[in-house]
């Protein structure tokens, strides 16, 4: 039942972010553990007793007014996790094929909903939620926190990021890397139209700072099979180039290459310890955050 | 198999259009977006590939629309034997009932002849009875009931029309075109020469179509009353003078005695010696008709072959002279001079002149003229100016002349025209000024003699605004302008009556002039002749007078027009001899005299010869029905192929929608998507 909420086609016709987010979360997150670790945050956990070098910002001065003793007051949920969610707002993200008359959902409409859906998520359980929309450079970024209206930042700036030009990781990733000082889980979600190697190579180095990567590869169906029954004129979206191609080959050569290409990606990103998962845009976006969930587990 | 128009093949040419669209032009368009070519190649195959010819079926479709239109156009046509006719034919009997064949036993005769070729039909054979005259009047369908045949031809009578061998020929053409099997026409007549028609490619039949001629009537000598010259309008008994005109048609020198009888009573009886194959003349002087219409006629003596014309019938009304009233301030007393003199000098003593200050006539009955002068008035006060208005807009007629006085107005009264200044010749060189244009064609202008040798030394310059323009000088100043106004209308003059501005009064152009202009005012429109030719058309009511009814008696004293005639007819046609009564749907009642065409009179014979070569216009000149109808079964005729290649344009073009809506539908879709995107 939960299934049909959230095919993409579906949650394409949900007005606003939020909406779209707390109907893919919501239906799974019931029952999902609490984070073992205490905080201060709103939720009342347990009373400990003071001990010198405690903040005594979080002393319960009631209690010490009744029994001339020092109590702290703890909370649940406050984790020390920070999740920062790259976005990929190039001109290939576009991309929308057709099935049977009708027009799928664009990569980058897919994308915004899944950003938006692990934004939610980690909002929920409390961690600290950042963003960057990139292309070619970092068009938006919003600062990873857990305080009240992190998350409507966040979807706002999902919600508002425009299709840019081309791809290139080398800049955004550099540029996340001088923001991320906590260890915790960067989620890239592109298209990754470049060569594996390179990908790999401009995104390992997150790793090194602690951090846990997952990479979701969202595709086309068509990108990954294409269809043609005549010769056509292709024209790239992001270059502009046009190459005229016949169905032969789209038959053929194009798939031996393609799957080559996904399973280098795959390959070095698993020997990088990046956790990488491909998507095509008409699969549910549960699934997806099943995947994101089962890594989550490790890492709470 | 040929063309009718093989130059139409070169549309074939047109076949190149869906190659190109199907081989070249599909190769270049609809680039597809796709989000990287990384893993496409540029490949030289795909290219060739490309190029073979793609949706064959489409392709084959467009190419047989383009072909198919182009043989339409050049409209093939095998030949192939008429449609059986099995030796049948339509046999038409065209009866002459003009006014010739009043000659005698003609039409006696011409019936007989008629019913003769009805008894030699078959039981079964198809037939036509056609009366002739100006126009050809079918009196049965195309029929084989013999019964009903013989009563149309028993039905005939004569008429005063005149005959059209054209119209014949016309009709008969036409009646080939429709009925697609040889006709047969008898053609009865006293084949009278001045039937033909202008041009002999008039006469032209169709090939399936015998003539043969039955001719009831020999070329006989014949006296005519040609024509009669009388006025319109009576004024003065005494100084009427009628003319008339008595010619004979193949005729000895013979004296004949022409009666003028007004009212069924010989007035005066004269004789002329008509010489052989002439014309003589035989002039009344003064015509005593009581007051109204009078019923005139002008006789000779019978005894010829055809006597109905030795009559000719006109129609004469006596009326009082009608009243002018010439308007003058006194500053022009020989413009006054001159005006009256011409009006008198006219001959028929139509008008009767009153002189009048523009003070007086402010407060005249200006309804009871015929029509108001104003000479070169120097002020019309606003309420004179109101009258003249009210006067006009009723229905009466002005002429204004304008002089040195006038060009204190600032405009020409009720006209409304500007009056700019007075042109002065002389200033620059130029002595006197002279007409060049003129509309010789306008009533008041017909016989003025373009106003040659007429000196002008001064006009007023007058810029029209919405009247129109009827002479002009030689520096374009206008000197003669009309307007018409509510029913009346305004006639200016801009110089003076008086030989100072103009030597006009001086010319023999000035009584013609003054006497055509005042005719032309004082007949509050142009009037409709009275005396007239038959089958020529009256006119009952202009546009604007729609609801009034109109009425007509004929010579028997019977209404013609039936009560919803009588409220929408425009006009109607007077088809016999004699004297109509008319009242118009304006009012006006008048008396008009018909009489038949003169040129039926000569009963002159059309040579055998230019028979012969009418016939031969024909399919077959032996006039033999049967062999008419073999001679057409030989025939191969062209027969047109555009209908089938029509239907099949049809059916292809229904063919390739429904293939091209096949194939093209998911490119149509990707446009979509596309919008979509752009959206």
């Amino acid at each position: 039942m939960l299934q049909r909420y959230l095919d993409p086609a579906v949650l394409a016709g949900i007005s606003g972010l939020d909406l779209v987010a707390k109907t893919v979360v919501d239906g799974f997150i019931a029952g999902l553990h609490r984070s073992p670790d205490f905080g201060f945050s709103q939720e009342f956990a347990e009373y400990r007793a003071y001990s010198p070098g405690d903040d005594l910002r979080h002393v319960d001065w009631n209690v010490f007014a009744r029994t001339e003793r020092m109590f702290l007051k703890r909370y649940r949920g406050e984790t020390n996790c920070q999740v920062t969610i790259l976005l990929d707002a190039s001109r290939s993200m576009k991309y929308a094929s057709l099935r049977a008359g009708v027009k799928l959902l664009e990569k980058f409409e897919y994308a915004r909903f899944l950003a938006a859906s692990v934004g939610y998520l980690a909002h929920v359980q409390r961690d600290a939620v950042g963003l960057i929309v990139f292309d070619d450079d970092v068009r938006q970024f919003v600062q990873p926190s857990s305080r009240q209206g992190q998350l409507a930042r966040l979807l706002h700036a999902i919600g508002s990021a425009q299709l840019g030009t081309r791809t290139d990781f080398a800049r955004p990733f550099a540029h996340v890397q001088q923001f991320l000082h906590r260890r915790g889980l960067v989620v890239a979600i592109s298209d990754f139209w470049d060569e594996p190697e390179k990908i790999i190579n401009t995104v390992a180095p997150l790793r090194f700072h602690g951090n846990e990567l997952v990479l979701f590869h969202i595709l086309d169906p068509e990108e990954i099979r294409p269809k043609l029954k005549h010769p056509v004129l292709l024209e790239d979206l992001e270059t502009g180039d046009a190459l005229e191609v016949g169905p032969d080959y789209v038959a053929h050569e194009y798939p031996e290459r393609m799957d080559a290409h996904l399973e280098d990606l795959k390959t070095r990103a698993q020997g990088a310890g990046i956790d990488y998962f491909l998507i095509d845009t008409t699969r549910p976006l549960d699934a997806a955050l099943r995947e994101y969930l089962a890594i989550r587990k490790g890492r709470m | 198999m040929g063309f009718f128009a093989p130059w139409f093949l070169a549309g074939i040419a047109a076949v190149g259009l869906p190659v190109w669209i199907h081989l070249l032009k599909r190769h270049k368009t609809d680039p597809r977006l796709f989000p990287s070519l990384m893993f496409f190649e540029k490949r030289e195959q795909s290219s060739v590939m490309h190029r073979r010819l793609d949706y064959i079926l489409l392709f084959a479709l467009r190419v047989a629309i383009v072909v198919l239109l182009a043989l339409l156009f050049a409209s093939p046509f095998i030949r192939r034997a008429a449609p059986a006719s099995d030796g049948k034919k339509v046999t038409v009997v065209a009866v002459d009932h003009s006014f010739s064949m009043r000659a005698g036993d003609r039409l006696a005769r011409a019936k007989e002849e008629a019913r003769g070729v009805l008894g030699k039909l078959h039981p079964g054979d198809q037939a036509q009875v056609i009366a002739l005259g100006a126009q050809v009047q079918a009196l049965t369908q195309v029929i084989s009931d013999a019964g009903e045949l013989r009563a149309a031809v028993d039905s005939i009578q004569p008429s005063d029309s005149r005959a059209s061998f054209g119209e014949l020929a016309r009709y008969v053409r036409t009646l080939a075109e429709s009925q697609r099997i040889p006709l047969e026409v008898h053609l009865v007549s006293d084949l009278q020469k001045s039937a033909m028609p202008p041009g002999f490619a008039d006469l032209r039949l169709d090939p399936s179509t015998a003539l043969v001629f039955h001719r009831v009537g020999d070329a006989a000598p014949n006296w005519t009353v040609e024509n009669v010259a009388a006025p319109r309008r009576v004024y003065d008994p005494k100084r009427v003078r009628v003319q008339a005109t008595v010619a004979g048609f193949d005729t000895p020198e013979a004296k004949r005695n022409v009666s003028l009888v007004l009212n069924n009573k010989v007035a005066q009886t004269k004789t002329v010696d008509v010489p052989a194959n002439g014309r003589a003349q035989a002039e009344f002087l003064g015509l005593d008709v009581p007051y109204g219409f009078s019923r005139g006629e002008v006789r000779i003596d019978g005894g010829d072959a055809l006597s109905a014309d030795d009559r000719y019938v006109f129609a004469v009304e006596r009326t009082d002279p009608r009243k002018v009233l010439f308007i003058d301030d006194g500053r022009h007393p020989r413009a006054e001079l001159y005006f009256r003199a011409a009006l008198d000098a006219s001959g028929d003593s139509a008008f009767q002149m009153e002189t009048l200050r523009p003070e007086q006539a402010a407060n005249a009955p200006l309804g009871n003229y015929a029509f108001l002068v104003l000479s070169d008035l120097g002020s019309v006060t606003a309420g004179f100016e109101d009258s003249l208005r009210h006067y006009v807009n009723g229905g009466g007629s002005l002429l204004i002349a304008l002089g040195p006085s006038s060009t204190a107005l600032p405009r020409v009264p009720v006209s409304d025209d500007a009056i700019e200044a007075a042109s002065y010749a002389g200033r620059e060189g130029e002595r006197f000024l002279s007409v060049s244009d003129i509309d010789t064609g306008h009533p008041a202008l017909r016989s003025v003699d373009r106003f040659a040798a007429v000196k002008f030394y001064q006009a007023i310059h007058v810029t029209p605004s919405k009247s129109r323009v009827l002479a002009r000088l030689n520096d374009q100043t206008p000197l003669v302008l009309e307007r018409q106004v509510g029913e009346g209308k305004v006639l200016v003059f801009t110089s003076t009556f008086d030989n100072v501005s103009n030597d006009l009064p001086l010319h023999a152009a000035w009584v013609p002039f003054i006497s055509q202009t005042a005719a032309y005012l004082s007949g509050g429109g142009a009037e409709q002749p009275v005396n007239l030719a038959v089958d020529s058309y009256v006119e009952l009511r202009a546009g604007d007078n729609k609801g009034a009814a109109a009425e007509v008696l004929d010579p028997d004293g019977k209404r013609l027009l039936s009560l919803e005639e009588a409220t929408t007819a425009k006009n109607f046609a007077v088809a016999r001899e004699g004297f109509f009564e008319l009242k118009t749907a304006s009012g006006r009642r008048s008396l008009i005299a018909a009489h038949a065409d003169r040129r039926e009179s000569d009963l002159t014979v059309i040579p055998q010869e230019t028979l012969d070569l009418w016939r031969a216009t024909g399919g077959d000149n032996q006039g033999s029905a049967g062999a008419a109808g073999k001679a057409n079964e030989d025939d191969k005729k062209p027969w047109g192929l555009w209908p089938i290649i029509l239907l099949l344009l049809l059916g292809v073009a229904m063919v390739e929608s429904v293939v091209a809506n096949r194939y093209l539908r998911p490119r149509a879709e990707v446009r979509e998507g596309i919008k979509q995107e752009a959206a």
